[in-house]
């Protein structure tokens, strides 16, 4: 462990974990005059194919408000067969089981290696996965044709034990019977009228009147009766289903000339909804909506049936012209709430060449861990393998997807927990370790994440709480556990526990040395996640102050330049978008969306990175962009005239045919994998497309549009040619201003 | 395969199933996750750490990446282009010779045209076997699909890499590898789902019951006698 960067790196493919900083100064005081506060980003499933799951309960901490996992931090008595929590310090027998253990004979959970370490436990009999398709038949012909097909595909990748539902929604929604025999039924709601869960219940017949208990009460989970109607095994009804789906039509109801057809989306949805809360509260579901436009009836809606009246834009929105915003994202925060507190996550796939109403509705998957794809037609490659993704498996052959996630999180005394930053909900769980200070969702140490994936990532954010003058022994640490509870794709439950330290520092003595523990690219992405944050919360001027006064202008300018910031250039739903994917996305990949990468092809060497400036853009190169969403190759202009007079195709020029495939080889490994699935844009000098490449690279645009939006930006920006770098270093310096 | 550009702008190509699903089990070759520092450093004293590392292997330092001018980077001219570099050949250009791109990578594999009835056989052999305790209706739904399959073969709807890969299905049916003719099937409805989607969820059942079955049953005398007939008997 030569360098920090060694050190981060480790940590990082260990436990999953990059602090801000990694000496942490040892009072408040001082804590405090670090822009950047102690906070890291935690991926709670990291992919680990060297960390075999153990097969017993873990052992916790018995003081009532502490619980903590056993961890090799502890401090062991193996004679006496005693541990002390690290956390709290209470002193705890070990379990009768564990009555063979010596320091030669040590369990798993107690080695350094183990530092996070995964259990299997049984928590009562396994639940299967549920999967509740939503399905908009206002779309167009060719567009239905391309979703049924998806949707019938699709049943061939899901799990096999999971149960599958079918709710259709144009002007009336219909929930499908999927029944085994005979006619298929299905129960038809007005688009309009809004139900609550226990009207919808009582219509879909899932209320029995005649058990034992309060009138009206759900029937129990797995009473099948109750269940085999709406929500069937998908390995019993696959056959009907296809079917069923193969029969889909286009939404009956026709629509008149300069007018958009009727969608229920918010009645489809709170049907949804209270289908799954009554038939199967806290079970891993999945509701996966597909839509090809707005909500135009009933609660919900984002826009009238009017074609002549747009839906809303950021002009609109900053004017106060948005007649529903207010009222949709109400209802829709809502309904996304209520799905959260049940465990069931909900997707959200767009396919429409206008807007759809994203903004209004993102909380249903932002609060709950779903997906958001955004497409311009169900009948395009980015949709089609976007959605096949879903299902995708890891090296084991199993699902990435996990369910039912809770997270929670310990501190050593020192150090007390103010919040987190992704798609989760907060459990409202108190404790001691619960910050005053709230930065994000807080109040709490235990949020839900409905649904996760590997790359699920979280923010969360610390407050150093000693006071100045109370002595930490030297060399003595601070210690931050995550316990994240969750519901594997194979249904087992598992606990994954990772219990990581860091040195105090004494912030008078050893400025220097707390100052090179600095990361800089966890940083910038748990300070640009925080600046996101705020930005859907509050007005957007608001944010940018707020950023004019935590941190320097730089960094203000530089996060300003990206789409999360940068709402000129995109539209309310496109934000939405491209935010919902930065604040739940891993470093790696969140970097990459705040400065995407550029990569330089010539005859000259292998492909090397180069600055995202105007100046890396050179007539016999090819450039090859990732910003995340989109993957550009972009061919200079001496190459386009080469490739467009065809030496590609003379065997003497295998060469630059060889140089011409290679962006394309690289970039495939990314389109093999991403999810969701980038654009890609193979463009040239002078062509239309190219502007993807310049506006990254040409920060003048930028500049000019900032001010014509008439954002007040107090002192004019300082330089065009700001990076990531440049700001990175300034951060650093700035971050830590001890002299005041 | 090129991506839908009619309706959506800059659609990203298709790749297959087998594509997908080996990349993501797999490492990244070559990741493209490297950045270079500015020309202007702001000299700060301490060494700074996490200075833009790779997610995998420790990284050699970046190179200058504004090289000198190519002194073959002639002006453009319209017409005609100066060419590119060879590749140490001479300068003048051999006659052309096409190059015929393979799209089916199948055509080194047997050259005879797959014959339906060899597949229809296998299939109806763990058909026969699954109406013993299977119920009826699901056994008729089966075999209802089992026959738009040989329909849509027999009139030439279904693209020779559907019928190649249906052979090597009924082959792992045979075999009993459950889980690879599984994969087949779902390879097939992934990459072709516009030519299998209405019956394909038949022989996905089909699997799926046949695997669950008394092994004994895959052997009975009916059962074998439908295999050795050349002509697939539907007994129903």
């Amino acid at each position: 462990m030569a360098t920090y960067q060694e050190f981060i790196q480790q940590n990082e493919d260990r436990d999953g974990v990059r602090f801000s900083w990694n000496l942490w100064p040892s009072s408040r005081l001082e804590a405090t005059r670090l822009v950047v506060p102690v906070s890291c980003l935690f991926t709670p499933l990291k992919e680990r194919p060297d960390l075999p799951p153990v097969q017993y309960e873990p052992v916790l901490c018995s003081r009532a408000n502490c619980k903590a996992v056993l961890n090799p931090l502890c401090q062991v008595d193996y004679r006496a067969k005693i541990w002390a929590c690290n956390f709290c310090f209470q002193r705890n027998p070990f379990p009768p089981s564990y009555a063979g253990i010596s320091d030669v004979n040590q369990p798993a959970e107690l080695m350094p290696q183990f530092s996070t370490i995964e259990y299997i436990v049984q928590r009562g009999p396994p639940n299967p996965l549920i999967f509740l398709y939503v399905v908009d038949t206002c779309l167009e012909e060719e567009d239905l044709q391309a979703l049924k097909e998806s949707l019938q595909m699709s049943l061939s990748l899901l799990p096999p034990n999971a149960l599958v539902g079918l709710i259709t929604f144009g002007r009336m929604v219909q929930v499908h019977e999927l029944s085994c025999e005979g006619i298929a039924k299905s129960y038809v709601f007005r688009g309009t009228k809004e139900l609550s869960s226990k009207q919808i219940q009582e219509m879909l017949g899932l209320t029995n009147p005649s058990a034992s208990g309060p009138q009206g009460r759900p029937a129990a989970p797995q009473d099948p009766a109750v269940t085999c109607r709406f929500l069937q095994p998908v390995h019993k009804v696959d056959m009907n289903l296809t079917d069923l789906l193969g029969e889909l039509q286009r939404d009956p109801w026709p629509v008149p000339q300069g007018k958009r057809p009727l969608r229920s989306t918010g009645i489809a949805l709170s049907i949804a909804v209270g289908l799954l809360e009554g038939t199967f509260p806290n079970t891993g579901a999945r509701v996966m909506m597909f839509m090809g436009g707005p909500p135009t009836q009933g609660p919900g809606m984002v826009v009238g049936d009017e074609l002549k009246t747009p839906i809303r834009s950021w002009h609109d929105i900053t004017k106060d012209n948005a007649r529903h915003l207010k009222k949709a994202t109400k209802y829709y925060d809502a309904l996304a709430n209520r799905a959260a507190v049940n465990g069931h996550s909900i997707d959200i796939y767009a396919c429409a060449l206008d807007q759809t109403g994203l903004l209004e509705m993102k909380c249903l998957s932002n609060l709950t861990g779903g997906h958001i794809a955004m497409g311009d037609s169900f009948n395009t490659s980015l949709f089609k393998q976007t959605f096949q993704r879903v299902f995708s498996k890891d090296h084991n052959g199993e699902f990435r997807m996990a369910f039912g996630g809770t997270l929670e999180v310990s501190t050593s005394r020192e150090l007390k927990v103010s919040g987190a930053i992704g798609p989760c909900v907060s459990l409202k769980a108190k404790g001691p370790c619960i910050s005053e200070n709230e930065v994000g969702v807080g109040g709490t140490t235990q949020w839900k994440i409905c649904s996760l994936s590997p790359s699920t990532t979280l923010a969360l954010y610390f407050e150093v709480v000693n006071q100045h003058n109370a002595p930490i022994p030297q060399g003595g640490r601070g210690a931050v556990q995550f316990v994240t509870q969750y519901q594997h794709s194979n249904t087992q439950r598992r606990i994954r526990v990772t219990t990581v330290a860091r040195n105090w520092a004494d912030a008078q003595s050893q400025i220097q040395h707390i100052e090179s523990s600095f990361d800089q690219e966890a940083s910038a992405v748990i300070m640009a996640r925080l600046g996101v944050f705020r930005a859907e919360s509050e007005e957007g001027p608001d944010v940018l102050r707020w950023l004019d006064r935590q941190l320097i202008r730089l960094f203000m300018f530089h996060l300003r330049r990206s789409p999360f910031l940068q709402v000129f250039n995109n539209s309310p739903d496109e934000c939405s978008y491209y935010r919902h994917h930065f604040v739940r996305q891993d470093l790696t990949q969140s970097l990459i969306m705040i400065q995407p990468i550029l990569y330089s092809y010539s005859f000259h060497g292998p492909p090397e990175p180069v600055l995202l400036d105007s100046g890396s853009i050179l007539p016999d190169r090819i450039l090859l962009m990732d910003t995340f969403f989109q993957l550009v190759i972009y061919h200079g202009e001496t190459i386009a005239q080469w490739r467009k007079a065809g030496y590609q195709e003379q065997p003497e020029y295998e060469n630059f045919k060889h140089l011409l495939v290679a962006p394309v080889d690289d970039a495939q490994e990314i389109l093999q994998t991403r999810f969701p699935m980038p654009r890609y844009i193979d463009t040239e000098h002078g062509g239309s497309q190219a502007r993807f490449l310049l506006s990254k690279v040409n920060p003048s645009q930028t500049h000019n549009n900032l001010y014509s939006w008439g954002q007040e930006t107090g002192a004019p920006i300082l330089t065009d040619d700001v990076s990531l770098q440049v700001f990175m270093d300034h951060l650093k310096k700035l971050a830590v201003s001890s002299a005041a | 395969v090129n991506g839908n550009q009619e309706r959506g702008w800059n659609d990203p190509p298709q790749f297959s199933y087998g594509l997908q699903t080996a990349a993501q089990g797999a490492p990244k070759r070559t990741p493209l996750n490297k950045r270079v520092p500015p020309p202007q450093l702001t000299g700060s004293p301490c060494p700074v750490p996490g200075d833009f590392p790779s997610a995998t292997a420790p990284m050699t330092p970046p190179t200058n990446p504004l090289a000198p001018p190519c002194s073959m980077n002639t002006p453009p001219r319209p017409c005609p282009v100066a060419a590119p570099p060879l590749g140490g050949v001479m300068a003048t250009p051999p006659p052309p010779f096409p190059v015929v791109e393979h799209t089916d990578s199948a055509s080194s594999q047997s050259e005879n045209e797959p014959d339906v009835d060899d597949v229809v056989t296998l299939l109806n052999w763990a058909l026969t076997a699954c109406r013993h305790t299977v119920k009826k209706q699901v056994c008729n739904d089966v075999a209802k699909r089992l026959k738009l399959f040989e329909d849509m073969w027999k009139s030439g709807k279904l693209s020779l890499p559907v019928r190649r890969r249906m052979i090597g299905l009924v082959q792992e049916l045979k075999s009993c590898n459950w889980d690879a003719a599984d994969e087949i099937h779902r390879a097939l409805i992934v990459d072709h789902v516009n030519e299998v989607g209405q019956w394909m969820v038949g022989v996905k059942r089909l699997i799926a019951e046949t695997r669950n079955l008394n092994p004994d049953l895959l052997h009975t005398q009916e059962v074998d006698q439908s295999l050795d007939t050349s002509s697939a008997g539907n007994s129903d």
